[in-house]
């Protein structure tokens, strides 16, 4: 028993160690967070109490504990709760606001961009963070070519360039920019790394250690008490499979406007759950205290919610990203087939029918149980940027909306007037020139999709186009998508809040403009001048302009009918009341971020 | 039987190669590769992506990928996963993956073992009866459910019907979170034992049904042998007859069986561990799977592999111990 006790006090002193000791008093360069201040995004919430521990179900383990090289959500769940950087994106609101910096400015000529850092702020072992360790992280991890590093292509200025980024003093840096770009602001949110724990790692700063020795550290082998992060939370334990705990950073510089020193909970615990039943019973069995909910999940959880002490919060926020149906306007073209589909594709006539043979209401009622909305265009709903509102960041109005309402009639109108009538008497649609016509569906064995699919299938049918759905493995179908293979494929991208990161998707040139490759050698005017809206919005500070720019392309976008929108399931998620704070915030993604829950600022109300 | 055994070990080589050529195709055949997922991320130039695809040499042809993976492996190196960036074998057994997969499937298979042997013969000296029908029936049961969602059922049957968290008990995994960073003790060790029936239970009634049936059905064959006839009219007792002459011969063809499930102690009941939550190498390998990381899936086929033909060279070995008249050459 005493050598127990003797062990158990070591290892609470070595963590001790390993987390240091925190700060005597609050900063002067705290980040105040304005937790119930009236007139700020945060005013319905509530001050916490410090103490007990959060427990949150996630699907998969983590990969490594290295966030420069993480490739996939089930590591920079970690990643990024132990890493903040100069800018976050806000919560709530969407938007992009300093974060380690305190402040920063920008050139009247737009090139030079000032961060001033806080100072007297700590790594979680205690080593004070300067602008070199922004250094380290921009010049010797990100744009280092020897790190296979996933923030590397988001710097990339227009003209191939990355941004030069100088040290001013110990606490301010510039970032020089060949061009405007206001996108790089939204890069700023790079995760910075301890150069006193990092740089021996890397090959540029220390030979000794061979090429790529830096993508190889920080692995799930590591001694986890070498961790070391700015973010509110620290990984202090790994269970293979089973869960990761993260405890409070006590060096974190984020406080409520009490005084307080966030996060309040002491840990948390993510419970490495793969199964999402199982999930949801460890939920309804009181383990886990947030979950997020499937459709199919609300009927069980609704009734129970009152009985057992739990909220099933049910949104009408669609989530980020899109689902959509992409017509291969290139069809045949590689092969010198199928000329005839193709114009047919290429017309936009045809696609509007198309378009109007898409029944979103019952998708959305059928397909997601009523806990959707239907999509018109490529920026995902909670941006700040979408074409839905009237203003950057404006309440959603949909006025400016492209809708191409569910109409057979009017479909079939617009088939008969193009010629794509049934000319054999079979009682499918044929070619203008008498030759059958028959449209490939494909998705993937993906529940949802498939649904989706089968839906579009049979309003396709009713209106005499001969249209066969076909599940196929997902790497064929995008196999199919990206080299231009497919007939029409279902499928869906991520998204987030700034549209330049559609980039490559909406440019005629972008790797993935899978509807119509060709673009890029032969643009027609609606290409032309949505290229130069994104350059356009992205070379402008002005949130306002930029917004203008944006979203006459989403129009011209919806217009084009290149990628068809389909629908999006809102935010959904249910928690334990004591969780205070929750109600603001989902535990896979928030409502209006995207840094999921917000796990510093929620609180256990029984303490 | 040493030059046998000899023979057979050294015939293991050229049959793993084979494997692993087999394997590697098999991979390379199937659509896309580990990359396939980040094509589609719209923050990804293509620039980024040839970077990508060189660093991980998705770009060479199939046969020097082959041959630059065998030559590692001939050297010892299986390589180094593309999502852990850890060597190959440190990806399937990290963490006590190895250790609890070979606890879980060694306790279960004894367990099994010990239950379906004797209800076995029970059942065949008991043929037609009520009991033997009730052993029958449940034995089918074992066989005909799925184990996922047998081990949903009893995860759904704890949460819904006997609300275990109301006494402040967890379903699935190891261990309730509030032992997790506890020393050991009694309390641990019984929380332990609360989580470890669920997997026993699920995963050995589908070995057990099996097994029960064979017993049975090997019995039955066994007994109406003239051998059982003769030693019955000595006036043997029947418990004689039938463990001590029967029983001993109609085991030969399960130790055949118990060979073959030497495999399954590693990657067997995948989905199963999935839904209960246990660190298994299986759960690993199936991860590898999902996402196409080739030196893993490589490295656990060999694995998996080289586990079989140990077991079927095992099976040959107990097949030779049980019955004395079988000898190699």
């Amino acid at each position: 028993m005493r050598k127990t006790l003797i062990l158990v006090g070591l290892l609470a002193a070595c963590s001790l160690a390993a987390l240091g000791q925190g700060y005597d008093t609050m900063p002067a360069d705290a980040h105040v967070i304005p937790i119930g201040v009236e007139g700020t995004v945060y005013e319905d919430m509530e001050l916490g109490v410090r103490g007990g521990t959060l427990h949150i179900p996630n699907i998969e383990d983590p990969k490594a504990w290295n966030n420069h090289t993480a490739k996939e959500t089930s590591t920079t769940w970690f990643t990024y709760r132990m890493h903040r950087g100069l800018m976050n994106l806000d919560h709530i609101s969407g938007a992009v606001v300093p974060d380690f910096a305190k402040s920063y400015e920008i050139s009247e000529d737009g090139l030079v961009i000032t961060f001033h850092l806080r100072e007297g702020i700590n790594w979680s072992d205690g080593t004070p963070i300067t602008a070199d360790d922004v250094l380290f992280t921009f010049n010797d991890v990100i744009t280092n070519e020897d790190v296979d590093c996933n923030a590397r292509p988001g710097m990339i200025l227009p003209d191939g360039t990355f941004p030069i980024c100088e040290k001013v003093d110990d606490y301010t840096v510039t970032f020089t920019l060949s061009t405007i770009y206001r996108p790089i602001l939204n890069q700023m949110t790079f995760s910075l790394m301890p150069k006193h724990k990092l740089a021996q790692y890397v090959h540029k700063l220390n030979p000794d250690v061979p090429a790529g020795t830096f993508n190889e550290t920080w692995t799930l082998d590591m001694d986890l008490s070498e961790l070391v992060g700015n973010g509110p939370w620290i990984v202090t334990d790994y269970q293979v499979n089973v869960s990761v705990t993260m405890e409070r950073n006590p060096y974190y510089y984020g406080y409520d406007p009490a005084g307080t020193q966030l996060p309040y909970y002491d840990k948390i615990v993510s419970h490495i759950v793969a199964n999402q039943d199982v999930s949801m019973l460890k939920f309804r069995n009181g383990e886990v205290d947030v979950y997020a909910m499937r459709p199919e999940d609300i009927p069980i959880l609704l009734p129970e919610g009152p009985s057992k002490g739990f909220q099933v919060m049910v949104t009408d926020l669609a989530q980020y990203g899109t689902t959509w149906i992409c017509p291969n306007l290139d069809i045949g073209l590689a092969d010198g087939t199928d000329e005839e589909k193709r114009e047919l594709y290429r017309n936009v006539e045809f696609r509007e029918a198309i378009a109007h043979l898409l029944d979103k209401d019952t998708m959305v009622q059928n397909v997601l149980n009523g806990l959707g909305t239907a999509q018109w265009t490529g920026v995902s709903v909670p941006s700040p940027f979408y074409a839905g509102r009237d203003e950057y960041g404006g309440p959603t109005t949909e006025n400016d909306a492209v809708w191409f309402e569910y109409d057979p009639a009017l479909a079939a109108s617009k088939l008969d007037a193009l010629g794509v009538v049934d000319q054999d008497g079979d009682g499918w649609r044929d070619l203008p020139s008498g030759a059958p016509l028959t449209i490939e569906i494909n998705a993937n064995d993906n529940t949802i999709r498939i649904a989706y699919c089968l839906i579009i299938q049979d309003d396709l049918r009713a209106v005499g186009l001969n249209a066969n759905f076909q599940v196929v493995d997902f790497n064929t179908l995008v196999n199919r998508l990206l080299g231009a293979t497919g007939d029409i494929i279902q499928l869906g991208l991520t998204g987030g809040d700034e549209p330049n990161s559609g980039k490559n998707v909406y440019t005629s040139c972008g790797n993935l403009h899978a509807y119509r490759y060709s673009a890029c050698e032969d643009p027609d005017e609606v290409d032309l001048r949505i290229d130069e809206l994104m350059d356009l919005g992205a070379n402008t500070f002005d949130l306002d302009e930029a917004f203008d720019y944006y979203k006459e392309y989403q129009i011209l976008l919806a217009h084009q009918l290149g990628y068809i929108y389909l629908c999006q399931p809102t935010f959904l998620y249910t928690y334990y009341d004591y969780v205070g704070n929750a109600f603001m915030a989902s535990p896979t993604s928030t409502p209006g971020g995207n840094n999921g829950l917000l796990t510093e600022l929620c609180f256990d109300k029984r303490l | 039987m040493l030059t046998y055994m000899v023979r057979r070990v050294l015939y293991m080589i050229p049959l793993l190669l084979i494997v692993s050529l087999i394997a590697f195709s098999l991979i390379k055949l199937m659509p896309g590769d580990y990359l396939t997922v980040a094509r589609m991320n719209p923050m990804l130039t293509a620039e980024s992506l040839q970077e990508q695809i060189e660093r991980f040499g998705l770009d060479k042809p199939f046969l020097v990928q082959y041959w630059y993976w065998l030559k590692n492996v001939v050297r010892g190196d299986f390589g180094t996963s593309f999502g852990t960036r850890m060597p190959v074998f440190k990806t399937l057994f990290f963490g006590n993956r190895l250790t609890w997969t070979i606890l879980i499937a060694a306790t279960t298979l004894i367990l099994t073992w010990f239950l379906a042997i004797p209800i076995g013969v029970y059942s065949a000296t008991h043929q037609y009866k009520p009991s033997d029908h009730v052993v029958t029936f449940f034995g089918f049961l074992g066989l005909s459910i799925p184990n996922f969602f047998f081990a949903l059922v009893i995860l759904w049957m704890l949460v819904v019907i006997f609300r275990v968290g109301e006494y402040g008990l967890g379903v699935g995994g190891l261990l309730d979170s509030r032992f997790f960073d506890q020393p050991f003790s009694w309390a641990k060790f019984c929380n332990y034992m609360w989580h470890l029936w669920p997997i026993w239970v699920v995963i050995g009634t589908a070995g057990m049904a099996s097994l029960i049936r064979l017993m049975r059905g090997n019995l039955l064959d066994t007994l109406s042998l003239p051998y059982v006839q003769t030693a019955r009219s000595k006036g043997l007792r029947e418990s004689v007859v039938i463990y001590k002459h029967a029983v001993r011969n109609a085991i030969n063809p399960l130790v055949t069986v118990f060979g073959l499930q030497l495999p399954g102690l590693v990657g067997g009941s995948i989905v199963t561990a999935i839904v209960l939550n246990i660190p298994t190498v299986g759960r690993a390998y199936w991860s590898a799977l999902q996402q196409q990381d080739e030196p893993v899936i490589m490295g656990g086929l060999l694995f998996f592999s080289l586990f079989l033909l140990i077991g079927n060279v095992i099976a040959d070995f107990l097949l030779a111990w049980v019955d004395p008249r079988i000898r190699y050459d």
